[in-house]
């Protein structure tokens, strides 16, 4: 089934009858080639392009849950490639280019909306840092532009530019960032994966991994034994869990990550904005709740609930940038549990055992990286070799001190990136 | 949350510091080698479920203070000092 | 080179009366923070009483009379207020000299309580927080202490540096208690 506009029209005279579910819900044949377990945005986008760009579709997802029902529809949706290090830059600008294409590639509406994004600086010296991230950006081959003071008043006029400890000196703004409808992103992905004959299977929880003579073999599950020749795990939120179910013990401390919406509201806020000193970002929906964010708990955690003093704090941060919001009620708050990783970088990486991947330790950032995550694991799974965007992710730099990729410079406590 | 802290009681938890797994407080020795040092400054046992933690009362005595706790209720089982914990 | 005139950390600040409540400036002595050495916490106590007067205050509590203060200041700190601390002292604590580092100020009269539970996360309340108990903790953004002196009035303690921001926020409290009446 396609979507186009005829198509939209057609249903519309016809009483929207002729829409069929998106994918199957096959039962688990009891053998594949490739095992994915975890039917998140990357799990799904792993399932996806190793059809289109392998060929390989003897493949199955395996979700404990439903479909996209963990981090990718908890997250604040933001889609963005302005990293600074090699290492980061050019995954999340393979990233951002594979979201620019994604809704002609998936036939699917996931309302990517490249609105912009501004990181707020707020002295001279990160002005400074702005100016030289965005040159890295640009060498990068994406884009930033450095905005003063009174070229930002005239885009945010809404900002409070004289608070008297973080006044606004400007902001670096990335016009090719923006936000995208989360859940839209997994449905897309897995309607994809589906139409090209992967088994994506719900409610099915993965008990045990299977290895022999350090080899895969296949994972126990709650709906039985299923053999595969490769396993791929892409469980960020309980990727300590999984690992350890193949011997492994992950450089990753789970953390909770609250996030909020108020009611609907008219249009007002057009861009992403960062303020970074205070630990808090904002969006506005396309529903109109402004969708915000800040810090992490703080302490290791699995509820996907948080405690008041995180939410007191960004809500002091919002008051304290765009005094305005301070009208809007909050409707709802939530919590994703983040893969904490000791620099702040992800894991994407083969393991000790023969025919085991590894996908993890997203921090805060997975949305984004969606798209490119699956990209090149899907180019691991399939070929055993590095996707050239995807060289550093190592798992092994944290035990050998090579290639650590610690963009905020901020040490090997899991908690402070 | 509230922890209650072993000199002062039980307080907010925003007077506390979180710093990690209690692991943090056997230091292997600087010859103990690369897998020894791995596991004390990058690896996990990460559990869902009971953990030991490290938090310091930071806007408090000033004390470090070893928490038990559930890492998915949020439920504080138990505290000591990190004096009387440590080798 | 001129004559420097000592100032004290509130000074132009205080004193403060609203409502039934005053802040005042509580002239703080020599501030000396002391840490027993290892194995050495019965001879310091010892010490500190020969000396000085005030017993050891355990965790929690604050000892001896104006002048002659010691205030437990946290894990395994004590503060010794008013005098210049004994050179016998030395042998069995590490002495810290925090004098000017602190500003103190006192609270006092009907409703102090009410205006330090707009601060203060612990409970306060005569029944739980009595005479001679003290604490380590927040008011506001500030680390501070607090203490309920014998006479039922609170000393608190906070940076001095913070010592603006103390009393700007005491005072708020204080007119919003004093409001209500």
């Amino acid at each position: 089934m396609r979507f186009s506009g005829l198509r939209v029209l057609k249903e519309g005279l016809t009483g929207n009858r002729g829409w069929a579910p998106h994918w199957r819900d096959p039962e688990p044949k009891t053998e594949y080639d490739i095992v994915i377990i975890g039917g998140g945005g990357h799990g799904l986008s792993t399932a996806y392009y190793l059809a289109k760009e392998h060929g390989l579709t003897n493949v199955a997802v395996l979700e404990k849950g439903y479909l996209g029902g963990g981090n990718v529809g908890r997250n604040t949706t933001i889609v963005r490639a302005n990293y600074f290090l090699e290492g980061n830059s050019q995954f999340y600008s393979h990233s951002l280019k594979l979201w620019e294409g994604l809704e002609e590639d998936l036939n699917y509406n996931v309302m990517h909306s490249q609105r912009g994004i501004i990181n707020l600086f707020h002295s001279d010296g990160q002005r400074d840092a702005a100016a030289r991230r965005g040159n890295m950006m640009i060498s990068q081959g994406d884009d930033a532009i450095l905005l003063g003071r009174d070229e930002l008043r005239g885009m945010l006029p809404y900002l409070n530019y004289d608070n008297l400890r973080f006044p606004i000196y400007g902001g670096l703004y990335h016009p090719r960032g923006g936000t995208a409808r989360h859940d839209a992103v997994a449905w897309g992905y897995a309607r994809g994966a589906d139409s090209r004959g992967v088994d994506l299977i719900q409610n099915c929880e993965v008990t045990g991994i299977d290895i022999k003579n350090g080899k895969v073999t296949g994972v126990q599950t709650t709906r039985g034994a299923i053999r595969a020749r490769k396993i791929a795990m892409v469980v960020a939120g309980r990727s300590s869990q999984v690992a350890a179910m193949a011997g492994m013990r992950l450089p990753i401390e789970s953390h909770v990550l609250q996030a909020f919406v108020t009611e609907g509201l008219k249009p007002c806020i057009d861009h992403v904005v960062t303020f970074g000193m205070g630990h808090f970002y904002i969006s506005q929906s396309d529903k109109g709740g402004l969708v915000f964010g800040g810090d992490i708990d703080f302490y290791a955690s699995y509820a996907a609930r948080g405690n008041l003093p995180t939410v007191e704090n960004v809500m002091e941060a919002g008051m304290a940038l765009m005094p305005m919001i301070g009208k809007a009620r909050v409707l709802r708050s939530w919590g994703g549990i983040m893969d904490m990783s000791p620099d702040g970088s992800p894991i994407i990486d083969k393991t000790h055992v023969e025919g085991l991947y590894l996908n993890c330790g997203w921090n805060y950032g997975g949305f984004k990286a969606v798209p490119g995550s699956g990209h090149v694991f899907a180019h691991l799974i399939a070929t055993d070799t590095y996707h050239e965007n995807a060289t550093g992710f190592r798992l092994d730099r944290f035990r050998t001190g090579r290639g650590i990729i610690d963009e905020e410079g901020k040490g090997s406590q899991h908690n402070l990136h | 949350m509230r922890i209650t802290c072993p000199l002062c009681g039980e307080r907010d938890r925003r007077e506390f510091y979180y710093k990690g797994h209690a692991l943090e407080l056997n230091r292997p020795t600087p010859d103990a080698g690369e897998e020894a040092w791995d596991a004390y400054v990058y690896t996990r046992e990460n559990p869902a479920g009971e953990t030991r933690d490290l938090w310091y009362h930071e806007g408090g005595c000033g004390a470090w203070v070893v928490v038990t706790r559930n890492t998915v209720t949020h439920e504080v089982l138990a505290t000591e000092l990190a004096r009387g914990v440590r080798r | 080179m001129d004559k420097l005139i000592a100032k004290s950390p509130c000074a132009g600040l205080l004193p403060l009366t609203i409502g039934d409540v005053t802040l005042t400036e509580e002239e703080a002595g020599a501030m000396t923070v002391l840490t027993p050495r290892k194995g050495k916490a019965e001879a310091a106590a010892e010490a500190l009483a020969k000396a000085h007067g005030p017993a050891w205050p355990e965790p929690g509590r604050a000892t001896g009379p104006a002048g002659a203060r010691a205030i437990w200041f946290g894990h395994d700190e004590v503060l010794l207020m008013g005098p210049d601390p004994d050179k016998s002292l030395g042998q069995h604590a590490y002495l810290v000299d925090q004098s000017d580092a602190w500003a103190a100020v006192r609270l006092e009269g009907e409703g102090t309580e009410d205006v330090l539970a707009r601060l203060v996360p612990i409970d306060l309340r005569p029944e739980v927080f009595k005479r001679g108990h003290s604490a380590r903790t927040q008011l506001f953004h500030m680390s501070v202490s607090i203490t309920r002196l014998p006479d039922g009035a609170f000393l608190i303690l906070a940076f001095r540096s913070m010592a603006a921001s103390l009393v700007h926020d005491l005072k708020r409290a204080m007119e919003a208690v004093a409001a209500r009446g």
